[in-house]
C-alpha cells in the first residue's frame, strides 16, 4: 500500500537580515542589465545587443588573430593600436553610440511604461537610489564596450608576450583601461538617460539621444571650423568629450597616435566641458525624476 | 502596537484637500479603507508608504516617521497598486522573485517565496508564464503574490478585487482573510464598495472626500443585530392592516418604523420580537410575506452621515 501525503509548505516567516538599500540597488541594477542585454528575454531582445559588443570587439579579435597567425614585429610594433586609441576605432565609436541611443532608454523608459517605477518606489527604493541603480546598471552595461575591448587587447597581447614589462606596469595599465572604460561610460550614460527621461517613447528617446549625438558634433564643426570662432567650443561636442577620455587618462601627448581635434584643449577646459556635460545631464534627470512616479 | 497611526493628517493639493485632518487609529488586523472614488484612499497609502510628504500633521506607520525611515519601513511593508500595468513579457515568477529581492530577501530565499506566494494566490502553474498573457483576475493575484512574498509585517492593497468577477472577488476576498488569519500579516485594504468590505475586515475606515466618515471596529459600527424586518400583504377588504400591526407593536414598547407594507421593528432581545410580532399579526389578521432579521449595513452608516 502506498501513501500519498499532501505536502503544504505554507507560508514562512523570513527571520533573517533583510539587505535595505544596498541589497535593492543591487538587485535593481542587476535586474536591469539583464534586462538592457535581453538575457532571460526573448531572442528578439538578444541580437541587438550582441551584434553591437561584437562591433566593438572585432578589431582587437582580428588584431589577436593576425598577431598569432603571423609572429612577426610588424603586428607587435607599428600596426599595434594603442589602448586608447581602440575608443576611437570607427566601429567601437558605433558601437558606443548605438547602445547609448537604442538600449540606454530601455533602462528607463521601460520601467515607465509598464507600471515598475511606482512598485519600486514602494519598496526599500527611493528616487534617488532607484536612479543610482539604473546608472550603475547602464554604466555596466556601456563599459562592456569601452572597457572590454582594450582589456581584451591587453590580454591577448599579454599572452603574446607582447604585454607591459613587470605586473607593476601591468596593474597600472589594467587600471587605466578601467578608468578610461568607466570615464567614457559615464559621460554616455549621463547623457543617455537624461534624454531618455524626457519621454515616455523609447523610440523618441533614441531619435533624441541619436540628434544629441550626432547633432552636438555638427553645431560644434559647423561654429569651429564654418564659422572659425573658439576652439574652446569643441566641449559642446559630446561624443568627442567622451571618447577623449582614454587619451587623457593615458596621459598621450598631443600629436602621438590618431586624435581629434579636441586634444588640443587644455587640461581644465577639458575637465570642464566633461563635467558639464555629466552635471546638466544629471540635473535633467534628476528634475524630472524628483516629481513623477509617486502613486 | 497600532499599524498606522495619524493625527491631524492633511493633504493639500493646491486648491484641493485631499485628506482634512485624519486622525487615525488603524490597529492590526483586517483593515477596511472605503470611499468613493477620489475619496482620498490612495493619497493615504501613497503617505503612509513614505511617498509623498503630508502637507500638516503626522503618521506613524509601524511605529516608524514613513518620510524619515522611509527605506526601513517600505521593506517590511508590501504595497499592490491599483493599476493591472505589469511588465508585459516578464513571467510572474521573476517578477514576484524581483520585487522579493528589492524589498531585501536573499536570492535564494526570494526565488523559494516567490513560488510559495505564487502557489499560495493559486497560480502555482502558471508561475512562469508572461503576465501580458494573464487575465485581470491572474494580474490581481500575481500583484497580491508579490505584495507578501517578501514577508511583511503589514500589506496596502489598493482596490485588490477591481475588475474581477464574482467568483474571483470571493476568492480574492478570502485570500485576503487567510494571509491576515492563518500569516497574521496586517492588511488594509481600499474599496469603494461597502459590501465586500463589510465581509472581510475587522475595522473601517471610512473617508468621504478626504474628511473621515467613521472608523472603528465593524462590529462597533453596524452592531451585530438590530430587530427584525416584517413585509405584509395589503389586503383589499383590510387595508389598514398593517399600520394596526405597526399600533401594537409600538404599544408593546417596540421602535417601528413604516415603509408602504414594510415595518422595521427594532428593540434589545429578538426573540421577544419575534414573539410580538407573531401575535400582533395574528391578532389583526395581517398578511405576511416575510419576516427576516435586520442586520445594519455599513450602507446604514453611510446614508446617516449629513452630507
Amino acid at each position: 500500500m502506498t501513501t500519498a501525503e499532501i505536502f503544504d509548505r505554507g507560508y514562512r516567516r523570513f527571520d533573517g537580515d533583510r539587505s535595505g538599500t544596498l541589497g535593492a540597488v543591487r538587485s535593481l541594477a542587476w535586474h536591469s542589465m539583464r534586462g538592457i542585454l535581453g538575457l532571460g528575454r526573448k531572442a528578439r531582445h538578444k541580437i541587438f545587443p550582441i551584434v553591437v559588443i561584437v562591433l566593438a570587439f572585432l578589431w582587437p579579435i582580428i588584431f589577436i588573430g593576425l598577431a598569432a597567425l603571423f609572429p612577426i614585429d610588424i603586428f607587435a610594433d607599428e600596426l599595434r593600436p594603442e589602448y586608447w586609441e581602440l575608443a576611437r576605432f570607427p566601429l567601437v565609436v558605433m558601437a558606443i553610440m548605438l547602445f547609448s541611443a537604442m538600449v540606454v532608454p530601455e533602462a528607463l523608459v521601460r520601467d515607465r511604461r509598464n507600471g515598475m517605477l511606482p512598485l519600486y518606489l514602494s519598496t526599500p527604493l527611493t528616487r534617488a537610489t532607484y536612479l543610482l541603480g539604473k546608472v550603475l546598471a547602464v554604466m555596466s552595461c556601456l563599459a562592456i564596450v569601452t572597457v572590454g575591448p582594450a582589456l581584451l587587447l591587453l590580454l591577448g597581447v599579454t599572452f603574446e608576450g607582447e604585454g607591459p614589462d613587470g605586473p607593476l606596469n601591468w596593474a597600472k595599465v589594467a587600471g587605466q583601461i578601467f578608468l578610461a572604460g568607466t570615464g567614457m561610460a559615464a559621460v554616455f550614460a549621463a547623457v543617455g538617460l537624461a534624454v531618455s527621461s524626457l519621454t515616455d517613447r523609447r523610440a523618441f528617446a533614441s531619435v533624441a539621444v541619436v540628434l544629441v549625438l550626432f547633432g552636438s558634433g555638427a553645431i560644434v564643426a559647423g561654429l569651429v571650423e564654418g564659422a572659425e570662432m573658439s576652439e574652446n567650443l569643441r566641449v559642446f561636442n559630446v561624443v568627442d568629450m567622451g571618447i577623449e577620455v582614454a587619451p587623457r587618462i593615458f596621459g598621450a601627448a598631443e600629436g602621438e597616435g590618431e586624435r581629434g581635434p579636441e586634444a588640443s584643449l587644455s587640461d581644465s577646459t577639458y575637465l570642464a566641458g566633461v563635467f558639464g556635460w555629466v552635471g546638466v545631464s544629471a540635473a535633467v534627470l534628476w528634475a524630472r525624476y524628483r516629481r513623477i512616479g509617486a502613486v | 502596537m497600532s499599524v498606522i497611526e495619524t493625527t491631524a493628517l492633511t493633504m493639500q493639493f493646491g486648491a484641493q484637500r485631499a485628506l482634512d485632518a485624519l486622525d487615525l487609529d488603524v490597529p492590526s488586523g483586517v483593515t477596511g479603507l472605503v470611499g468613493a472614488n477620489g475619496a482620498g484612499k490612495t493619497t493615504l497609502m501613497s503617505i503612509a508608504l513614505g511617498l509623498r510628504p503630508q502637507t500638516a500633521g503626522a503618521i506613524r506607520v509601524l511605529g516608524l516617521d514613513p518620510m524619515r525611515d522611509g527605506a526601513e519601513l517600505r521593506s517590511l511593508v508590501g504595497y499592490g497598486p491599483e493599476r493591472n500595468l505589469l511588465p508585459e513579457d516578464m513571467p510572474a515568477f521573476d517578477f514576484v522573485k524581483h520585487l522579493s529581492e528589492v524589498r531585501g530577501m536573499p536570492r535564494v530565499e526570494a526565488r523559494s517565496r516567490a513560488s510559495d506566494a505564487l502557489w499560495l494566490v493559486g497560480l502555482g502553474e502558471e508561475r512562469f508564464r508572461a503576465l501580458g498573457t494573464m487575465s485581470t483576475g491572474q494580474r490581481q493575484r500575481v500583484k497580491l503574490a508579490q505584495a507578501i512574498a517578501a514577508d511583511p509585517s503589514v500589506v496596502l492593497l489598493d482596490e485588490p478585487t477591481d475588475g474581477l468577477d464574482p467568483v474571483q472577488r470571493d476568492e480574492m476576498l478570502n485570500l485576503i482573510r487567510q494571509i491576515s488569519e492563518e500569516y497574521s500579516i496586517d492588511v488594509m485594504l481600499s474599496s469603494h464598495l461597502l459590501e465586500e468590505v463589510e465581509r472581510v475586515c475587522d475595522h473601517i475606515v471610512a473617508l468621504d472626500a478626504g474628511v473621515l466618515v467613521a472608523q472603528g471596529s465593524l462590529a462597533d459600527l453596524i452592531g451585530d443585530e438590530d430587530g427584525i424586518t416584517v413585509e405584509l400583504v395589503e389586503i383589499d377588504d383590510h387595508p389598514d392592516s398593517v399600520s394596526e400591526v405597526a399600533t401594537r407593536l409600538e404599544r408593546a414598547g417596540l421602535e417601528v418604523r413604516v415603509d408602504r407594507v414594510t415595518l422595521q421593528v427594532i428593540g434589545p432581545d429578538r426573540d421577544q420580537l419575534l414573539d410580538l410580532t407573531r401575535d400582533a399579526i395574528a391578532d389583526v389578521g395581517a398578511r405576511v410575506r416575510r419576516i427576516v432579521t435586520r442586520r445594519r449595513t455599513l450602507e446604514d452608516l453611510f446614508t446617516k452621515v449629513p452630507q
